[in-house]
């Protein structure tokens, strides 16, 4: 009976083609709205690393001014979101973690030899070796660099594929040399498509910006002086004793991201037991003079603490539901205005053998119909208003903004739920009426 | 076949209460044909209407076809009106965006009978009222007689065992009128039982049986038929 009734739903729309479109379009306008928002809200929340939700922390410590906690405009735990130089240096030294990572953005200028390929500024990612297997990257050519290029400076790359193909149209590069800034660079890898979003592992900048186009080694600071091209932030001034870089590296500025991956509790355990006992040592030599507090967080408590998707996001997307029911509750009136129209025909029904269930489930159908013709309809809105985003954003949210598949079926989804809403009445209302009344009259 | 025993029907509004029928009794024996007269407002449709199951009485017993009506639930009655029941309605009560063929198939897909003998029993009613050729056409492009040719055509593909028609011929020209009477006594022929409304003293004589009801309660039926037959003269 379902393919009958959709055939009569089908019948019906046409039948009253401009009434029906009234309804498409009231449905279609609010789901159109609403998954614009949500879709932005959905993508904002995604969390890359969720598979790895019970192993990965990112790393605080409280080294911050003794006459005031940290202050991020009142978001965050009252805590540094990176950590010094030397102390990054100082936890990498440890082997209670499987894997660590300290990092942080910064930029090339690159060249290379001999080529069409105008000198250009590349995204770059200064980072220990484990990155690569801590965040799941993909390689495609070569591996990573040595672990001694972790402490020690050693001219190696590895590109992502969208340069590769710039640089050497797609080809296997590995020992290759790129020219950045000047200095020669033999390519060790290249890694695959890879691009996550919210960029989880680091939110300081931009969390919906591409991921880097080059990966070097984090021993290479001293020798090329590097800073981070992310924020950095202090609260006193270098020691005077201690001039230029090496002054800096050894400063209260926080610069460094730092992760770990610490397989099960004991791990964990033991590792705080380590960040304990670091900042005890500290504070012995002068530093940490604020209450013993580090941080180990998760990356889904790490996207919220960064608040990734603000409260307004939120308001929004409430606003666009709130937006929806407003069409529902138009698609309510102009559905019972067409049900009621067809109540004789519904009297016919009834005394021709149909039960009050079959005559509401033939509506509530109808009401699907336009549900799904709605959401096809508000897929095609949706799309129009995130491509919209996409312009006024000048790129910066193009991941963001655009819709998988699953977002595809939610807005499918969402049409049909709220036709269905919209119909329940109006079908229960033609449901119910006595057929009596119009056969007679009709 | 159908009997009704004290049935009481009322409409109530905030102010009023209307009694439709009262302490109505009468039983139809299978196959008969029976006509019902009466001035407009006696109760003919409300009998009618409790008779197809379509308006449940305020009070009293009735029994179709041996079965009590009262405790039904709507679900069963629809079943019961769908396999026993046949309307026939004054304005036809055809679908107007459904052909003829979709119309008479209504009744045959609540019944939930499969395509094949959905089609045959659609064909056969078709060719009995003498519209096989018509079956694509839309009610809008037949007369009066043939829309109710098709409305006698979807009554029958169900094969009830009893039919009801409320004033069939009062849209029709009296030679239309008198072709879709004839092919009702065709049928009561096979078999089926027929109740007709009517306010043609003419056609309620045709039946076997007469009965007039007059506020709500059957009146004298022989002495009814005179005195309409002395108005008409």
């Amino acid at each position: 009976m379902i393919g009958y009734y959709i055939s009569l739903a089908m019948r019906s729309l046409r039948g009253t083609p401009i009434l029906s479109a009234l309804m498409i379009a009231a449905i279609a306008v609010g789901v159109g709205a609403s998954m614009t928002v949500l879709t932005l809200n959905y993508m904002m929340s995604q969390n890359a690393l969720a598979h790895k939700d019970d192993v990965l922390y990112a790393v605080q410590l409280d080294s911050w001014d003794p006459n005031g906690a940290y202050n991020r405009g009142g978001r965050g735990n009252e805590m540094p979101w990176q950590l010094t130089y030397r102390d990054a240096e100082a936890l990498l030294r440890s082997d209670i973690p499987t894997r660590q990572v300290a990092m942080h953005r910064f930029g090339f200028t690159v060249t290379l030899e001999d080529s069409e390929v105008r000198p250009f500024v590349a995204e770059t990612r200064v980072t220990t070796r484990d990155f690569f297997s801590m965040f799941d990257v993909p390689m495609l050519y070569g591996n990573i660099w040595n672990e001694d290029a972790d402490t020690s400076p050693v001219q190696t790359v590895v590109l992502n594929k969208a340069l590769n193909e710039k640089l050497f149209g797609g080809e296997d590069s590995v020992g290759k040399t790129v020219e950045l800034n000047g200095e020669p660079f033999t390519v060790a890898g290249v890694i695959d498509y890879w691009n996550p979003s919210p960029k989880v592992y680091d939110l300081n900048n931009n969390p919906f910006s591409d991921s880097e186009e080059i990966y070097i080694p984090f021993g290479l600071h001293r020798k090329f002086q590097i800073y981070s091209w992310g924020n950095t932030n202090g609260w006193n001034s270098p020691d005077p004793e201690v001039e230029g870089y090496e002054g800096h590296l050894l400063s209260e500025s926080v610069w460094i991201q730092f992760w770990v991956e610490l397989d099960n509790d004991t791990r964990k355990k033991e590792y705080e037991n380590l960040l304990t006992g670091y900042i005890q040592q500290q504070k012995e030599q002068g530093r940490f003079q604020r209450p013993l507090k580090f941080g180990l967080t998760r990356p889904s408590e790490w996207l919220v603490l960064n608040e990734v998707l603000h409260d307004d996001n939120r308001v929004l997307g409430w606003a666009s539901l709130a937006f929806l029911l407003v069409c529902v509750v138009n698609a309510v009136a102009l559905l019972l205005a067409k049900f009621l129209r067809k109540a004789p025909e519904a009297g016919v029904r009834r005394a021709l053998g149909a039960n009050r269930n079959a005559i509401f489930i033939q509506h509530l159908i109808e009401s699907s119909c336009i549900g799904v013709l709605g959401g096809l309809i508000g897929i095609c809105f949706a799309l129009l208003g995130l491509s919209g985003i996409r312009m006024l954003s000048m790129g910066q949210i193009d991941q963001i903004a655009s819709m998988d598949w699953l977002m595809m079926l939610a807005a499918i989804g969402l049409a049909i739920l709220a036709s269905l809403l919209a119909g329940l009445y109006p079908a229960w209302r033609i449901s119910r009426t006595n057929p009596s009344i119009y056969l007679k009259t009709q | 076949m159908l009997k009704m025993q004290n049935i009481r029907k009322s409409y109530r509004t905030d102010t009023i209460e209307t009694h439709a029928l009262r302490d109505f009794s009468l039983e139809v024996n299978e196959g008969e044909f029976v006509s019902v007269t009466g001035p407009s407002g006696s109760g003919k449709t409300t009998f009618l209407n409790i008779a197809g199951l379509l308006e449940t009485p305020t009070g009293g017993e009735y029994l179709l076809d041996g079965q009590e009506i009262g405790g039904l639930s709507d679900r069963d009655r629809s079943r019961m009106r769908n396999e026993k029941i046949g309307f026939i309605f004054q304005g036809f009560n055809l679908i107007p965006d459904l052909n003829l063929f979709d119309n008479i198939d209504v009744p045959l897909r609540y019944r939930g009978f499969n395509t094949k003998e959905r089609r045959r029993r659609i064909e056969k009613s078709l060719e009995q009222v003498g519209l096989s050729a018509r079956a694509k056409h839309l009610p809008a492009q037949l007369s009066g007689g043939q829309q109710q040719r098709v409305a006698i055509a979807r009554a029958l593909a169900g094969e009830p065992r009893f039919l009801l028609a409320d004033e069939p011929t009062g849209n029709l020209d009296s030679l239309m009128a008198r072709q879709v009477m004839e092919l009702l006594e065709f049928i009561n022929e096979w078999g089926t039982t027929i109740i007709m409304v009517t306010h043609d003293p003419d056609l309620a004589r045709r039946a076997q049986r007469n009965i007039q009801i007059v506020d709500g309660q059957v009146s004298d039926l022989r002495q009814s038929i005179a005195q309409e037959e002395i108005a008409t003269v």
